[in-house]
């Protein structure tokens, strides 16, 4: 055994003097990726050969995840919505009764040229009953009535959508002559805003909340490791390991773990999809709109499967900090 | 290679481990140190390890003064130290060529390298057939002998062991001692620690002797 000096050592024994940790240059870099692609594998065999146990630790994972993530749809899906609204802020000026089709259009023209007003679509007495009767499916009730009850109305599109300008025009088009009553629906709208600003805050809070849960999840799973490596550990410390060599194969089953747990929160979310997709799209059908569940998509599952990864890291990066500085080697 | 200069160590303030140590060895050197259990053998190869710093006093082991050694050296001081324990501490959960190659795994050695040197010290404490059983299915002795492999399979500089023989009837031992010898002749320091006191008078080596914590004796090799 004396008749080579490896290099290693070689370099160690030189080193005597400068008293510096070696972060060894060429050889020792791929020693470094040598070690974080065995412990890659290594933890990973680790979980596999407990199946149930880890995937259990998983799945509380993505539960904590999915309510973050599901609320998060729910609310994107309702923003979207919102942002229709937005568009379809319209006032609808309704006519007095007495007033007929020509007056109308010109009616309709004078409301048109108003300050203020993007767009003005005159919706004639005679159309307003034919859409009203698509709508209600009520054409036997209807054709019962001697003469059309409806009046003719414009729908106007204002410039600005801001509530207050809105609340103004709709005071200016109520003071021209022939228009009976001005319609608009802001205080619903005002309350929407407000409900999805709530969902928000309320989506942030628990993301933190369960981001929170994750943690501490792989946090007490990495810690039983930790507790049931602790002979390995020890020996390994009074062998010469750096904390870096000892935490890494821990670090790995974390990130395994929360990359598990995304993978199944993801899993779980498209077959949730799937699962209420049908219904949705029926209840929809029946308002006469269309409206799909949203899903993640591709961005956004990566993001997720980062973030959870990520947690699952650091999880097991505070539960092995704290635990190695409790084992000393005897 | 090892220096004790006025060493003392208290543990939780009252109890005195060690008191006013002082000795040197020599790069090459090969000693014993005994005395009965509770003494303070174990104390100073801790000491010597970097498991715990003295309460006073310096000690110098390999030119490091191990008080000045940074938190984050300390590792790579550990290397250069060959450690041989008295319940070995192999891992069960892996063969005796993983638990053999663990210092060569912890340096980053490359793998070829290591297997090649794996085998070289499990051929010199003759196990080299043994090298895909687990540490369960082997003897005592075979399982410290593998405690050994481990312990030299870096060429450390310095050689320590805690109690090597006392699980070990006499022949066993003898070998073990042996096996110490032949790392000593290729120029390891090696400091045994043992109360064996027949065996230990049979090698003739430096002896130290400690009782109570204190150094009661430096006797040179006969």
């Amino acid at each position: 055994m004396s008749e080579r000096r490896p290099s290693a050592e070689r370099r160690v024994e030189g080193r005597r003097g400068a008293q510096k940790p070696q972060r060894r240059a060429g050889g020792g870099g791929r020693a470094w990726m040598r070690h974080h692609r065995a412990m890659m594998g290594d933890s990973a065999l680790r979980l596999i050969r407990r199946p149930i146990s880890t995937l259990l630790t998983m799945l509380a994972i993505a539960i904590a995840l999915i309510l973050p993530a599901g609320l998060w749809l729910v609310l994107d899906s309702a923003r979207l919505l919102d942002a229709e609204l937005d568009e379809s802020a319209t006032l609808t000026v309704y006519f007095q009764a007495d007033i007929d089709e020509s007056e109308a259009m010109d009616l309709a023209a004078e409301v048109g040229g108003q300050p203020g007003v993007a767009g003005a679509r005159l919706v004639t007495a005679a159309e307003g009953l034919a859409a009203f009767q698509q709508t209600l499916g009520v054409d036997d009730a209807l054709s019962q009535l001697d003469a059309n009850p409806l009046p003719a109305s414009v729908v106007v599109t204002p410039d600005d959508t801001a509530p207050a300008a809105v609340q103004s025009l709709s005071q200016r088009l109520q003071t021209i002559e022939g228009v009976d009553e001005v319609r608009l629906d802001l205080a619903w709208l005002d309350r929407l805003q407000q409900l999805a600003d709530l969902g928000q805050r309320v989506a942030l809070a628990l993301a933190l909340l369960f981001g929170l849960g994750v943690l501490l999840v792989v946090g007490n799973t990495i810690r039983l490791a930790v507790e049931s490596r602790r002979q390995e550990i020890e020996v390994v410390t009074l062998i010469g390991a750096t904390h870096a060599f000892v935490r890494r194969p821990f670090l790995y089953s974390g990130a395994w773990y929360g990359l598990g747990g995304g993978v199944l929160a993801l899993v779980i979310l498209m077959l949730g999809g799937n699962w209420l997709a049908s219904p949705v799209a029926a209840l929809a059908e029946s308002y006469g709109a269309h409206f799909a569940l949203p899903s993640l998509g591709g961005r956004n599952s990566v993001f997720l499967l980062l973030f959870s990864t990520l947690l699952g890291w650091l999880g097991a990066w505070l539960a092995v900090g704290r635990h190695l500085s409790d084992i000393k080697p005897r | 290679m090892i220096a004790f200069e006025h060493v003392g160590k208290r543990y939780g303030g009252r109890f005195e481990a060690l008191a006013d140590i002082n000795f040197r060895v020599e790069r090459g050197e090969m000693l014993f140190l005994t005395g009965h259990s509770g003494a303070g053998k174990s104390s100073l190869l801790r000491l010597i390890m970097r498991l715990e710093r003295p309460s006073r006093g310096r000690v110098l082991v390999a030119g490091h003064d191990l008080d000045q050694l940074h938190i984050s050296q300390v590792p790579y001081y550990r290397r250069q130290i060959g450690v041989v324990f008295q319940d070995h501490q192999l891992l069960f959960d892996r063969d005796i060529f993983a638990n053999v190659a663990l210092p060569l795994t912890i340096q980053g050695v490359e793998p070829g390298d290591a297997a090649r040197r794996v085998r070289a010290a499990l051929d010199k404490v003759g196990l080299l057939h043994r090298e895909r059983a687990l540490p369960i299915e082997l003897s005592t002795g075979e399982q410290q002998r593998v405690g050994i492999a481990r312990a030299v399979v870096n060429k450390p500089a310095l050689l320590l062991a805690d109690e090597p023989t006392g699980n070990l009837d006499p022949q066993l031992s003898a070998d073990i001692m042996r096996l110490f010898e032949d790392f000593n002749r290729i120029g390891t320091t090696v400091l045994v620690a043992s109360h064996d006191l027949a065996l230990i008078a049979r090698l003739r080596h430096r002896v130290l002797k400690l009782r109570d914590g204190r150094l009661i004796g430096d006797e040179e090799a006969a």
